[in-house]
């Protein structure tokens, strides 16, 4: 069965490619929709996760970053200091804002930084400094390229100019970056000199991190304390919540035109030979290792459609990186495990239309020279 | 090989309903015994066809009964008549309906999968009887690439492979040459004669009468003259029985074409006798 099935598959070479490259499209579209959004979680949990801190602690009730206002006092910072276990704090001040270069407006997290914070700031520098210091600012690399700026130029924040002393790496995503200033310039544009909007904490390597976020919590009463991969996956899931109904669109989208090439290849792969199906029955062949065979035909096209859509994902994930564009394709174990499940019903479901006709065929057919 | 006994007994097949029904067989018997071959010739729609796909359980009568060893096998259910076919019938076609994407050993190889043999063991079958039919350099050939006599030849070897008592044959010569035809004739007698396979042959080659046991002629629907053929064993020639020169000797009887065959065979056995 599974020999003619290949046969019936690789005897006519111009179908075969048909059918393949059409799946191979159809999944690369799902694969690299999956990618980018996983790409885009990626950098926008980025800042979190490359922070440097165990724990993040936000106003009570506060489980994120993006999309979340959180506000605390600024002698928290001095509480937390006390707790045994904490061997260092990093107070910043954040808040969604623009990225100013002449009339180009740039979506970016803004982070107020105290000076030589250890936590929280630019973790890859490609250029100038990493701790920006009044009426300085550290903004993304690619920001700056696509409005020509570099270091000495200068931006706008928040409705006031920054000399733009650093460029940072990894800190833009598809629709924004993150942009660093100190948190005396932070305070001056923003108000509130004595708050502050995150905490982060650097625990002492014998202590447990999630222990003592929950004696952060217990201690402090009004806050809310996560550990960083604990932080990381809930912002995860805002971005997921958002983006779910696009993500699904899309898959459904790549799912129907997947199915649609390869049924219909499928099916007049099957037409084509519906007198050789109605011989195979004459000569005694069940209708079951006839329809096996048409699945079968079905599956080794989605499979193979599966692997050249997944490497032509792969290959230009890595032409985008090369070209440096501010994109970030992330193909994932899950994403192929999604793909692959859809793979398998677009075989299944492509092989019932030509099985319906095997169905019907009248083995005598063969003998009416039909 | 078991040894199997085909029977139709009072079959009637009809078409469409009422005004437009058709009765393209009407009240046919037939019975083939092992070893047999039987022709059955006739004119275009005279039922030849529709005959032949009930005779191989494609198709059931609308009355009467298909017996196979005694057995009725035209009531069997739709799921049970593969396996009767897959096991009990070679069919050969006019148009040697080959698998085009198999080769012509692939091509053979899979009815003996589909009875149940494992791959190698289809193979090894398959191959025997592909060499046995002298296509020893077609193994891999598709059938694109055979010759009209070499597809048939592997059409014969597909046929054959399940070990079937019926050969049911549909102008196994029709698109093949004279010598080849004749080639084809000899290798469903001799599959007749050695192997006690019984051989039906629906065609209008009028070859084919000389390696029939009988020859049918199906007019309408209906047999209009059953001709028995026998041999004359003096010139070998395949005789009408009712037409032939017969000759009762030592308790048994003989056919002759002409009374010249009659006589030098007496003389013969004289000869031998004294």
């Amino acid at each position: 069965m599974i020999m003619l099935s290949v046969h019936n598959l690789f005897q006519n070479k111009i179908r075969l490619s048909i059918s393949i490259g059409g799946v191979a499209l159809a999944l690369s579209l799902i694969f690299s929709l999956n990618a980018i959004f996983a790409g885009v979680e990626e950098r926008i949990t980025a800042y979190i996760n490359n922070s440097g801190a165990d724990i993040f602690i936000a106003q009570s009730g506060v489980q994120n970053m993006h999309m979340a206002s959180s506000s605390m006092p600024e002698t928290v910072e001095d509480e937390v200091k006390t707790i045994p276990g904490v061997e260092f704090v990093t107070p910043i001040n954040y808040v969604p804002n623009m990225v100013v270069v002449g009339d180009e407006r740039n979506l970016a997290y803004i982070i107020g930084l105290p000076p030589d914070a250890k936590l929280g700031g630019p973790w890859k520098i490609f250029k100038g400094s990493r701790h920006p210091k009044s009426g300085e600012a550290i903004i993304d690399r690619f920001v700056a390229e696509k409005t020509g700026i570099s270091i000495g130029d200068e931006v706008e924040i928040f409705g006031r100019q920054f000399v733009v002393a650093g460029l940072s790496e990894e800190t833009a995503s598809l629709v924004n970056s993150f942009a660093f200033i100190s948190r005396s310039d932070f305070s001056t544009v923003r108000g509130g000199a004595n708050t502050i909007n995150f905490l982060l904490v650097k625990a002492r390597p014998e202590e447990n991190p999630e222990k003592l976020a929950k004696t952060i919590e217990s201690q402090l009463g009004n806050v809310t304390a996560r550990t960083t991969a604990a932080f990381s996956s809930l912002e995860q899931k805002v971005v997921k919540d958002m983006s779910t109904d696009v993500i699904n669109l899309m898959n459904l989208i790549g799912f129907l035109i997947g199915l649609a090439v390869t049924a219909l290849t499928i099916y007049t792969a099957t037409l084509s030979r519906r007198s050789e199906y109605g011989v195979m029955k004459a000569l005694g062949a069940r209708n079951s290792y006839l329809y096996s065979t048409v699945i079968t035909q079905a599956l080794i096209s989605v499979a193979i459609g599966f692997v050249v859509g997944a490497i032509f994902t792969w290959l230009v994930s890595i032409i985008i990186q090369g070209l440096g564009l501010n994109l970030t394709m992330n193909i994932t174990a899950l994403s192929l495990i999604k793909v692959g499940s859809l793979a398998l019903l677009i075989g299944c479901i492509s092989a019932v239309l030509p099985i319906r006709q095997i169905s019907k065929l009248d083995p005598a057919m063969i003998f009416r020279g039909r | 090989m078991g040894i199997s006994m085909l029977q139709a007994i009072h079959i009637t097949k009809r078409y469409g309903f009422g005004p437009t029904e058709v009765a393209a067989i009407q009240d046919l018997s037939i019975k083939v015994d092992p070893g047999e071959v039987v022709l059955i010739m006739g004119p275009s729609g005279s039922g030849k066809t529709t005959l032949l796909s009930m005779l191989g359980a494609l198709l059931k009568p609308s009355t009467g009964e298909i017996r196979l060893n005694g057995d009725v096998i035209s009531m069997l259910s739709e799921n049970r008549l593969p396996d009767i076919r897959l096991r009990k019938f070679g069919f050969i076609f006019q148009d040697f309906n080959l698998l085009s994407a198999l080769s012509a050993l692939e091509n053979v190889a899979l009815v003996a999968e589909l009875i149940g043999l494992n791959k190698n063991s289809a193979r090894k079958k398959a191959e025997s009887l592909l060499i046995n039919m002298g296509l020893e350099a077609r193994l891999s050939f598709l059938p694109e690439k055979l010759s009209g006599g070499e597809k048939q030849r592997v059409a014969i070897a597909r046929a054959l492979v399940n070990d079937p008592t019926i050969i049911l044959a549909d102008e196994p010569t029709a698109n093949l040459d004279s010598k080849v035809g004749h080639e084809i004739m000899h290798l469903l007698r001799a599959m007749a004669k050695e192997q006690n396979r019984s051989v039906i042959i629906v065609s209008h080659d009028q070859r084919i009468k000389d390696i029939a046991d009988r020859v049918l002629w199906l007019e309408d629907g209906e047999f209009k003259e059953m001709v028995t053929m026998v041999m004359d064993p003096v010139c070998g020639m395949m005789i009408d029985r009712e037409k032939s020169v017969i000759l009762d000797w030592m308790g048994k009887t003989y056919y002759f074409c002409a009374s010249g065959c009659r006589d030098e065979f007496i003389n013969h056995q004289e000869t031998v006798t004294q």
